[in-house]
């Protein structure tokens, strides 16, 4: 563990008397696929709202790509080079596909408002490298035929496919997923494990929370369990199975007295 | 299979956009056509043509600058009165005879002041508000729009307060040939009519809020299909997933907030210059109303569609006025309206043609 793209210590958050996550400390190593997992009301999501920057934390500290990032916007953490998505997807109403994959690349020009006017050129030309780079990681997750549908006419597991893909434009370091395989058929499940070990082969590190099993066990390693806000432990596929500890978190149920 | 079914209905909506959009021309066309008609053989004077196109103007104002705030960032704004007073009060006060600050200040460079005073409101209106949810936005507005009109009431050392302000001079007074022209003209005698000061006057008028109006709708038009324009429509959707994607949706929500409100703002300028004599009432609540109407009849987010609101403002209010009915009738008129289109078409009647993408970035490009 030399070269960590994210690391919390100590990371403390709780809602009134409830602590959902409660002193997590750990790390990202850069070039991996670090999956997390744990039972329901294990503090997944609540972590990764609290390294994203939706939740300030109570205690303890973020650091992406050696910054700190603790109590930062979200926008600004994204600037440091962590992208996530959501559980549920995002519907963009009134765009297209297309537009709603342009929305993904950062420190657009653009996105000012005066260059609007003074730069009208450079915008274009920009637009015009976005718009490629769009259609082609349309094309490479097989989803171009939908580039001008409405993006609220697409099914749940075109959205995730989008996401992903959008999530790409950003050109994160750390991509956080949360539960990408939820609600989606097995076949594109295959596809979207297909297409991050691709991504992870061009260099993206990926952060993954899922309940379904078997694909994060394929995927991942490490895995990292979180147990009642805080991490019972780190390993292998192979040693998160054989572990007792995790076996007693699912099925002895001691957080939901 | 679904996907044949469903571009089957998407071309049905398609065909029945087209319908629509045919028979608003066609409405639109006929409208102008009675008037044009109504003038050549002497039910309509000229000056009333005029006036009734500046004030289609004005209200197309209002509603395109509500847009940018409503149809593009999604933020409920209750405080367009407020801008809509600002732009008439901070001119006059400055350039009016009965002003009890000074009327030293030529107009247009009062319309400068006005910008700046707006931008500073804007900003003092949006600072709390801007980062609150849209419910409490709603209210917060509404509320501070109020404080607005009270203070112009109330501050009758720097206002007037509820006497108003006379001594309003006209917009180019003090400009070479543009100051002097609708008297310098003089009259002409047209056989029915006689085109006098007053109408070369509202004329000259109409040229200024009619040129508000294309700087307005060119410079709006173009943000729109920007990737500025782009952001803004993320974040009226899902500002979690537009914060996730880097987006900073306070700030961008702030932009978008002053730029709605100097456009709103150029109204009340038409509309002191138009008018000699200046009261509070211009801050009433009435106004922001009527801008909202504009914007969810023609369609959130889409800028003809505001103009469009805009002249059907006018036709209500001044349509009722011709037809002798009270203003009771005209309120209920608006009311009925609005529950009319969002029963049978909340999208409004010319809502966005859907794709927005910079113009030079791909062949061809869509017109709004």
């Amino acid at each position: 563990m030399s070269d960590p793209v994210l690391r919390t210590e100590n990371l403390r958050k709780s809602f009134g008397g409830l602590t959902a996550t409660d002193d997590v400390t750990m790390e990202v190593e850069r070039g991996t696929i670090t999956g997390m997992i744990g039972p329901n009301g294990a503090g997944k999501s609540t972590f990764f709202n609290l390294v994203s920057g939706f939740y300030q934390p109570d205690g303890g500290s973020v650091v992406v790509n050696e910054t700190e990032t603790t109590g930062m916007e979200p926008h600004e953490v994204t600037e440091h080079g962590l992208v996530r998505t959501f559980q549920t997807p995002r519907k963009l109403e009134g765009m297209t596909v297309r537009e709603a994959m342009l929305v993904g690349p950062q420190n657009q020009l653009g996105e000012s408002f005066l260059p609007v006017f003074t730069q009208p050129g450079t915008v274009a030309e920009e637009e015009r490298r976005n718009l490629e780079r769009a259609e082609e990681l349309l094309e490479r997750f097989e989803i171009d035929h939908l580039a001008g549908q409405p993006a609220t006419d697409i099914s749940g597991g075109q959205l995730k496919l989008v996401e992903l893909a959008r999530a790409m434009l950003a050109e994160p370091d750390l991509l956080l997923l949360d539960e990408p395989v939820a609600g989606v058929n097995p076949t594109l499940a295959n596809k979207l494990a297909d297409i991050i070990e691709e991504l992870h082969d061009d260099g993206i590190t990926f952060l993954i929370i899922e309940h379904d099993m078997g694909f994060i066990m394929d995927l991942a390693d490490p895995i990292v369990v979180l147990n009642q806000g805080a991490v019972l432990m780190e390993g292998s596929a192979e040693q998160v199975r054989s572990d007792d500890r995790v076996v007693e978190a699912y099925l002895g149920g001691g957080s939901d007295v | 299979m679904a996907d044949e079914t469903r571009s089957a209905f998407e071309e049905s909506e398609d065909t029945r956009q087209a319908q629509i959009e045919r028979a608003t021309n066609a409405v639109l066309v006929a409208a102008a056509l009675a008037l044009v008609g109504g003038t050549l053989v002497g039910l309509v004077s000229p000056s009333y043509l005029v006036f009734l196109v500046s004030l289609a103007a004005m209200y197309g104002l209002l509603s395109l600058g509500l847009n940018v705030q409503w149809g593009y960032a999604g933020l409920i704004n209750f405080s367009v009165a407020a801008f809509f007073g600002l732009g008439a009060y901070v001119p006059v006060l400055l350039s009016a005879s009965g002003s009890p600050i000074t009327d030293a200040v030529p107009p247009i460079v009062g319309l400068f002041a006005a910008v700046v005073v707006t931008v500073l409101l804007a900003l003092a209106i949006g600072i709390p508000t801007l980062s609150l949810r849209e419910d409490y936005l709603a209210i917060a507005s509404l509320g501070l729009a109020e404080v607005v009109r009270l203070v112009f009431r109330n501050q009758e050392n720097w206002t007037g307060g509820t006497s108003g302000v006379g001594g309003i001079p006209l917009f180019f007074e003090g400009v070479p040939v543009l100051g002097t022209l609708p008297r310098d003209i003089g009259t002409v005698d047209l056989g029915i009519y006689t085109l006098g000061f007053q109408f070369w006057n509202g004329l000259l008028n109409a040229l200024i809020v009619g040129s508000f109006v294309l700087v307005s709708y060119l410079v709006l038009r173009r943000v729109h299909r920007s990737p500025w324009g782009r952001v803004l429509r993320t974040i009226r959707s899902d500002e979690d997933l537009a914060e996730a994607l880097g987006k900073n949706a306070y700030a961008f929500r702030m932009q978008a907030f002053v730029l709605g409100s100097v456009v709103t703002m150029l109204a009340g300028v038409y509309y002191a210059y138009s008018n000699y004599f200046l009261t509070p009432g211009i801050f009433d609540p009435i106004y922001t109303f009527y801008a909202w109407i504009a914007v969810i009849l023609g369609g959130s987010g889409s800028n003809r569609g505001a103009l469009f609101g805009g002249v059907v403002i006018v036709a209500i209010i001044e349509g009722t006025r011709a037809f002798g009915l009270s203003a009771s009738w005209r309120l209920f008129a608006v009311g009925l309206l609005i529950i009319l289109v969002m029963r049978f078409r909340p999208q409004g009647v010319l809502p966005p043609r859907d794709e927005l993408i910079w113009p030079g970035a791909r062949g061809g490009g869509t017109d709004e």
